[in-house]
């Protein structure tokens, strides 16, 4: 072989190493055990996903634990992933990459798939040096929280690895100028049928030439709400087996494909700016959970929004996805990052949180009751804490972003009216029983 | 000279060549290193990866040709390759045929300032980022919102619903990336136009040659390496188009719009599953290399070479 091709072939076996090496450096590993660190200093990665505006808040809130914890150096990623499945991906790039990360804050959507793979601490140790901490939080938040973290997010051999935080459900906020132009009357209660709604919308478009709603394919904002308030959901309530293609969800799918074909949601297919339609009067409600809040006060609306529930068929219902926390089994700095989690935990973290403009519903209730939630905020936006009572957790099965692909497409499908509800749902029933038999 | 000074001068004359050697590779080391590491680094990384089973998150496990065996398997993998090569093969068809057009058009224009305005106009759209492009067009589409869709109404014109019909969406996206990269191939046909000889052109035209018989005859077989260049760069670049359908359709409506990037892309990155999502790069970089070589060898029978 010539003396150059030896020295290339010399340099291609190098890389082939180095990457055989790089196989065999995974996050997974036997990990755990290990030095733990100082409770009180150490540098900590914590990667979250956040979008710019969200970073603000995410970064105020860091600078109040520094103020605390000055030696405890805390290195912040917000990823703005746009969705969790993104997200999950994103995380699982890095530590695959051998970035290291000692805390993750993971929502439902990515929880089981993180605490399946062994790659987080059992808290139980830490829960238990801190019991009195912990015991606080559990008693300020819903018990359905708390349930829903040990139902759906323990590791494999049932361990404690999430310490849930803040969550989301879904309501509608109402432009209560639309309302009042068209002469309809904002439910007092809060609670309207799919029935109310469509003749709301009805009137709203005779009176004012406003849409009713968006018709978008949103697992967690458009799929989900329609389908728990019509008792369905996409899986069972283990999630070991989908359900998408139930006679509740088809009546579900075919309903929101009839805001389409009535005019009052826009056709989907293109970039529907709901916010701005929101702002010029184009449009009557906004949907999602707290986020919406951070838009509503750009806009300078907050006193001309109403938080209602989502419009129900059978039963109140709403999807809900919750925050958590875990520590990671390689991070080399544990107590550090309990430290962090314990003040996430705490009262003053909530407030400051929902004050400074967090997107989440705050996990304590005496914090999601206060001022510190409920001010510079719609009237009724105490719904989003309550729909906690009714709401099912979002099915996050582990292949996650591949089931919310064939929901999704499945939805947008009807809803574009390009095929056939009960056809479509069992074709994507289908795909989703062989993600679940895999 | 003497013998002493030849031999004193070898070992001088070899070390003056080792240090030019070492010269050249020091000046061409960056390139090397950044060969190494952006291309095959990731090459001998992605074969390795086909041969194993890994989630980015759990130990990695070999699993032989499995991957290979998954790729004959795949019920998706057909329906997918079909909307690549359809879509590579409208993208070679239409940029070839309209940059050239629009090459003779603006070549032929008498005023130089509209020459110029247009070479800049026609190549901006190439300067926008995907990211803007694609949501530019979302916007643009909207079927309820979207000015095209508004402007047809007013004619009495009901469109298809682009982006969420099965049907169209492909063709969407094909014209979208038309309008955007059509400007590079415009300019590669324009500078390939102004390498056409003018003294053959004028020994054409004082033959009483007519502008077909002179655009048949001599521009087209004095552009066909042009023509080739830009047919190459434009499947290799179609085959693996990726940003617009990501942020405009995700592959959907019903996977119409799927291509194979995008598939590694869910494969690797949402379903997890490495090995598999390599076995499709392999597979990707495979007829790209096959295709590009049957052009190659096609090239014989209609590029003019001289």
């Amino acid at each position: 072989m010539h003396k150059r091709m030896k020295g290339l072939a010399k340099a291609a076996a190098g890389v082939a190493a180095a990457a055989l090496l790089m196989t065999g450096c995974t996050p997974g590993g036997d990990g755990g055990g290990g030095a733990t660190g100082s409770p009180d200093s150490g540098e900590l990665s914590f990667v979250y996903m956040g979008d710019a505006d969200q970073q603000k808040a995410f970064n105020a809130l860091f600078a109040e634990f520094n103020k605390e914890y000055p030696d405890i150096k805390l290195k912040a990623v917000g990823i703005p992933s746009g969705n969790w499945a993104t997200f999950s991906t994103t995380v699982a790039t890095r530590l695959a990459g051998g970035q290291k990360i000692d805390i993750i804050q993971v929502a439902t959507e990515g929880q089981r798939l993180f605490a399946s793979k062994g790659i987080l601490e059992d808290l139980a140790p830490y829960i238990e040096q801190d019991q009195d901490v912990v015991d606080d939080y559990w008693a300020d938040i819903n018990p359905n929280l708390q349930k829903f973290n040990e139902e759906f997010a323990s590791g494999p051999d049932g361990e404690t690895v999430f310490i849930p935080g803040g969550f989301n459900t879904m309501a509608m906020y109402l432009n209560k100028p639309v309302f009042e132009k068209a002469g309809v009357a904002i439910p007092e209660d809060g609670n309207w049928t799919w029935d109310e709604f469509v003749a709301a919308g009805k009137q709203i478009k005779e009176k004012t030439g406003a849409y009713l709603t968006g018709a978008g394919s949103g697992y967690f904002v458009d799929v989900m709400p329609w389908l728990t308030t019509n008792g369905a959901s996409t899986f069972n309530a283990d999630w070991s087996e989908p359900t998408y293609n139930s006679d509740a969800a088809v009546e579900s799918a075919e309903f929101a494909r009839s805001l389409v074909e009535m005019g009052l949601a826009p056709k989907p297919g293109g970039q529907f700016d709901g916010n701005t339609a929101f702002k010029q009067g184009k449009l009557a409600t906004l949907n999602g959970g707290r986020w919406p809040v951070l838009g509503i006060r750009d806009m300078e609306m907050v006193d001309q929004t109403v938080v209602v529930n989502w419009p129900t068929q059978t039963e109140n219902g709403s999807p809900v996805g919750w925050d958590a926390w875990n520590i990671t089994k390689n991070s080399e700095n544990k107590q550090a990052a309990w430290t962090f989690i314990k003040f996430l935990m705490s009262q003053e973290a909530g407030e400051y949180f929902a004050q400074i403009g967090g997107t989440i519903v705050p996990a304590r209730e005496s914090v999601a009751n206060s001022a510190a939630f409920t001010d510079n905020a719609p009237e009724g936006t105490v719904r989003l804490s309550e729909a906690m009572s009714f709401a099912t957790p979002i099915p996050s099965i582990d292949q996650g972003a591949e089931a919310q692909k064939a929901i999704e497409e499945a939805w947008a499908t009807i809803v574009a009216g390009q095929g056939e509800a009960q056809k479509t749902l069992d074709a994507a029933q289908a795909e989703l029983e062989s993600l679940v038999g895999e | 000279m003497s013998d002493d000074t030849i031999v004193a001068r070898r070992p001088e004359a070899l070390l003056q060549r080792r240090r030019a050697e070492a010269a050249g590779w020091l000046f061409v080391s960056p390139a090397v290193l950044l060969f190494l590491i952006f291309v095959a680094g990731p090459f001998v990384f992605a074969i390795v990866l086909a041969f194993l089973k890994w989630d980015l998150l759990t130990q990695p496990e070999f699993v032989g040709l499995a991957n290979f065996e998954q790729l004959f398997s795949d019920p998706e993998l057909p329906q997918v390759l079909w909307n690549t090569f359809v879509f590579a093969f409208a993208s070679i068809v239409t940029h070839l045929v309209f940059g050239l057009l629009l090459a003779l058009g603006v070549n032929n224009l008498i005023s130089r300032s509209i020459g110029y305005f247009a070479r800049v106009a026609i190549f901006f759209p190439f300067l926008i980022s995907w990211a803007a492009v694609s949501l530019l067009w979302k916007y643009v589409l909207d079927p309820t919102f979207g000015y095209v869709g508004q402007y047809a109404a007013m004619f009495g014109i009901e469109l298809p619903n682009f982006l969420a019909d099965p049907a169209w969406a492909l063709p969407a996206i094909i014209f979208i990336d038309l309008w955007h990269t059509l400007g590079f191939t415009f300019i590669i046909m324009l500078a390939g136009l102004q390498t056409v000889p003018s003294e053959l052109l004028e020994a054409a035209r004082t033959d009483g040659a007519t502008a077909w018989q002179i655009f048949w005859n001599v521009t087209l077989p004095l552009m066909s390496p042009t023509l080739f260049f830009a047919t190459i760069i434009t499947f290799i670049g179609a085959f693996q188009i990726f940003d617009p359908i990501q942020i405009i359709t995700k592959g959907g409506p019903q996977g119409s719009t799927t291509t194979i990037i995008m598939y590694l892309y869910e494969k690797g990155f949402q379903a997890f599953d490495m090995g598999y999502a390599a076995a499709v790069a392999l597979l990707v970089f495979v007829i790209i290399m096959g295709v590009t070589l049957l052009q190659f060898i096609g090239r014989r029978r209609w590029v003019h070479e001289s």
